[in-house]
This record gives structure tokens, sequence and C-alpha cells, in this order.
């Protein structure tokens, strides 16, 4: 397995674990309406967000030759298969905001309107979605470049 | 598979069995690359092409050939 195929399937695997943690705590904490209301709750879950994005990148993007070692952790392979992942990261980011706004319409129609705390959690989520999509990419890169497509 | 065919493998073993590891540190690229070149699954940028016929001192058209279809 190539380094960087190594880190983004830990980094995929740290992403997860993240975007799991923040909905459990999102959830237990009371949902959309605490949300609102609780600054200290939008104070855990940006810490929880800020915080995971940084694991996430320390993971993914230090990938640097260990002292002594001869041997190339990146060479133009892994470049040609990094410059790809953003089509999944883009098909990914577009398919999240179409679910958030179908859903959010369909939810809200009758009120007319929707709470204005939604942006904030759409903008975290499509972040989420974003960095998770790019490992997802990377790995797709490398599993369809074994089967020569 | 790709149109571009190699000897790596076959340079490697004329080549005192070079390792693929060996040939990578020499080419500049990863061990997983090599591998993927041999098996036909990557075909390299003129520039690592060069640089694998160069770690084994032989030209370009000793290493790489053109299949035409």
């Amino acid at each position: 397995m190539a380094p960087l195929q190594k880190r983004a399937l830990y980094s995929l695997g740290i992403g997860v674990v993240w975007a799991i943690a923040i909905i459990v705590v999102f959830m237990a904490k009371g949902g959309v309406n605490a949300y609102t209301g609780d600054p200290g709750m939008r104070a855990i879950l940006a810490a929880l967000f800020i915080g995971g994005l940084i694991a996430y990148l320390a993971v993914l993007l230090t990938l640097r030759r260990k002292r002594g070692q001869v041997e190339a952790t990146m060479d133009e392979r892994d470049k040609v298969i990094m410059g790809r992942a953003p089509v999944v990261q883009l098909w990914a980011v577009f398919i999240s905001l179409a679910i958030w706004s179908i859903a959010l319409t369909e939810i809200y129609w009758d009120q007319g309107q929707i709470p204005v705390i939604f942006p904030y959690l759409i903008l975290m989520s499509l972040f989420i979605v974003n960095v998770l999509s790019q490992s997802l990419g990377i790995l797709i890169g490398y599993w369809r470049m074994g089967r020569n497509d | 598979m790709t149109k571009v065919k190699n000897r790596i493998r076959r340079l490697r073993f004329d080549n005192d069995e070079m390792t693929q590891e060996e040939l990578a540190n020499r080419a500049g690229c990863t061990r997983q690359t090599i591998i993927a070149l041999e098996q036909g699954k990557y075909t390299p940028s003129i520039s690592l092409a060069f640089q694998i016929a160069r770690a084994f001192g032989v030209t370009l058209e000793e290493v790489f050939q053109y299949e035409e279809t």
C-alpha cells in the first residue's frame, strides 16, 4: 500500500469517527433547538469541529520523509491520484447541498421560513463532507488505477 | 491495458536482481509506482521514464516501447 493511500485510509477512519462524534454530541445536547439557544453547546461543537479538522489534516498532509528514509513517500503517480480527488469532493458537496436544500424546504414548507442557525450547520457539514470525500477520492483513485481504468 | 509496454522487470533481473525498492530510490519514485509500472497499470511521465532508463544505464527505448494497435 502506497504511503499516501495508507494516510488516506487513516484519515478516512479519523474523519468518520470525528463526524459521528459531532453528530452524537449534537443529538445528545438537544439538536437544533438547543444549538440555537445555547452558546455553550455551540462552543463545544465548534471546538470538536476545529480539533477534528486539525487532527484530520495533520494525518493526511504531514506526508514527509522520516529521518534517514531514502525512499520517496509521494511521487508523480500519487500526485495524479490526489489531483483527481476533487472530482469526488465536488460531487459529494453538491449532493450534500441538494439533500440539505430539499430536506429543509420540505420540513419548513409550512412555516415559510428556515431557522437562521441552519447556515452554520450546513457550513459545518459541508466541511466534514469535503474532507471525508478527499480521502475517499484518493482511495477510489488508487482502486481505479489498480484496475487500470 | 496501457499501450506503453516496458521491460523493467527483465532489466531489474539483468542488473544483479535489483530490487523494486532500489530502483524506486534511484528513479525517485515509490516502490508502489514501480509495481504499478511492471504490472502495466501506470504509464510514467517522460521525466520518470528517463530516470528509470538512467537507473539502468540504458536508453529510453530499451525500457519502454509504444505498442501500435
